[in-house]
């Protein structure tokens, strides 16, 4: 599983921040960003949970290539 | 003992004080349970709160801040109301609000807003709160009641006396109106009449959820939104290279230019959301910090801790304690059945204290791991767009007043010796904070 963060939707909420900090982290600029290219298995269900969670829907599930 | 059933929440001004006993009581009973007084649901579970929350297709927002109180125009009857809010929507007090918006209104008219505050203008921004922050203590610790906007504060007496403050009047409201006003823009010669409009509006009282039922008061900052209104105008017609511009500009998704009228109405929207609630945040912050030593000094000590402290604050003490939805069809949370037509509180303040979630809920622990899974800001498409803005401004002004202080301890003569201390709190069944909080500061 592959996520990525949408600069242009992103505001900074940090919700994804909080349930899977794992993965994601807030920047000095105040955006979130992705920390691992490939999420492990143990934490599709959490990440999943973020992608819903974002207010803005700002972070995707890449599709497989 | 089923007497707490007795209370009616909406309108006791025992449960102002302690809203929490109560609360605690409603989820042991059941996370989602009908209180008798007013036919309110109580959502009082944290994982039925977010459902709720994020179910905004079931559940319309368009009595958010008002609940059952004002009444609706008619029954609200039948197995679909979607039709009878749409008909009666307008008619509703803060219809025109964003929390009180459902998509696709909501949608153009929150993206607007998230247009204003991207985290490189709240970056922007935060350069501000430090100058702002400053200012406003260089006249808080000296006394200066007129710079501050505040009462009078007795500054630091030559025989080592320390300086006394009210801090809700003498630096919270004044900084967080002002961080506001910077961040869209207002002109220095303006903020300085906010602040003044602003304690106008406090001495005559009201708001949302107002206990008293003063709710619905004339809003005391209408004078500055004329003014702001004309800026926009002005910036439409000729574009400068500043904020105030990139408002005006600013468009919906679709690309077309909202009415002057709609961007005022955001600007409205971040003052009446935002700077109350940031209010009430640095009061319970400070109240903790002063009555507890130890946690102040480890703060000092290492300032590392001051954005898990914030995140425990909000949590224990979040700044707002619930808004309502009404559900438009029938629906099943946390396994109980409610008809169309049902209004819901979410209980944000009580979901953050759900044991289920939150380790021993009611204790204060600033290292909490978990404690920013808190929803004081709510969850789902009406989250709370200034959060980042919030946890800056408790930040900056933590920082500041630590760094410059050595002490921070609550004044016994306005509430009392330790172990009988005398708080008030604002008497909403929306907002939670203290009204006043006099320190005394070395």
């Amino acid at each position: 599983m592959r996520v990525t963060v949408d600069d242009d939707r992103c505001r900074g909420h940090g919700v994804c921040c909080s349930l899977c900090p794992e993965v994601f982290a807030l920047t000095d600029d105040g955006y979130s960003q992705v920390l691992l290219l490939e999420v492990p298995a143990r934490l599709h269900e959490t990440v999943r949970k973020a992608l819903v969670s974002c207010p803005e829907h700002a972070i995707y599930e890449e599709a497989r290539p | 003992m089923t007497d707490w059933q007795e209370l009616d929440f909406f309108k006791d001004p025992g449960l102002v004080a302690d809203p929490y006993p109560y609360l605690a009581a409603a989820r042991e009973r059941c996370p989602v349970w009908r209180e008798p007084h007013h036919g309110v649901v109580m959502v009082t579970g944290y994982d039925e709160a977010t459902e709720v929350f994020h179910d905004a297709a079931t559940f319309s927002s368009c009595i958010s801040v008002t609940g059952p109180f004002p009444g609706f125009p008619v029954p609200i009857e039948g197995d679909d109301v979607s039709e009878l809010i749409e008909r009666y929507r307008d008619t509703l007090p803060f219809s025109d609000q964003l929390p009180a918006l459902d998509p696709p209104v909501h949608t153009d008219h929150r993206a607007l807003l998230m247009r204003l505050i991207t985290p490189k203008r709240l970056k922007e921004n935060e350069a501000s709160m430090w100058r702002l922050a400053d200012s406003l203590l260089d006249s808080f610790l000296a006394g200066d009641a007129s710079a501050a906007g505040g009462p009078a504060a007795d500054g630091p007496a030559a025989d080592g006396r320390p300086a006394t403050g009210e801090f809700i009047s003498g630096f919270a409201t004044p900084f967080t109106l002002l961080v506001i006003a910077d961040l869209l823009g207002l002109p220095e010669e303006d903020q300085q009449d906010l602040v003044a409009a602003m304690r106008a509006g406090q001495r005559s009282g009201g708001g949302v959820g107002d206990t008293s039922q003063r709710a619905m008061a004339h809003n005391p900052l209408e004078g500055l939104y004329q003014r702001f209104a004309d800026y926009i105008d002005d910036r439409r017609r000729e574009p400068r290279d500043d904020v105030l511009s990139g408002l005006a500009g600013a468009t919906f998704p679709d690309g077309s230019l909202p009415e002057v009228a709609d961007v005022v109405r955001i600007a409205a929207n971040l003052f009446s959301a935002g700077q109350e609630t940031t209010v009430r945040l640095l009061g319970s912050a400070l109240k903790v910090l002063a009555e507890d030593p130890g946690m102040q000094r480890r703060l000092r000590e290492d300032r590392n801790r001051i954005p898990g402290f914030i995140e425990e604050t909000l949590r224990a003490e979040s700044p707002v304690k619930g808004d309502f939805r009404l559900s438009r069809v029938p629906v099943t949370v946390g396994g109980v059945d409610l008809p169309a037509g049902t209004y819901v509180m979410v209980l944000n303040g009580a979901a953050n204290r759900d044991p289920r979630i939150f380790e021993d809920p009611d204790r204060f622990d600033e290292t909490r791991p978990n404690a920013r899974h808190h929803i004081a800001f709510g969850r789902g498409i009406h989250t709370c767009p200034g959060a980042p803005l919030a946890r800056a401004e408790a930040r900056i002004a933590i920082e500041r007043l630590l760094d410059r202080t050595s002490d921070i301890a609550i004044s016994e003569r306005e509430h009392g010796p330790a172990g009988a201390r005398r708080y008030r709190y604002i008497r909403t069944f929306i907002l939670r904070g203290l009204t006043q909080l006099h320190l005394e500061l070395r």
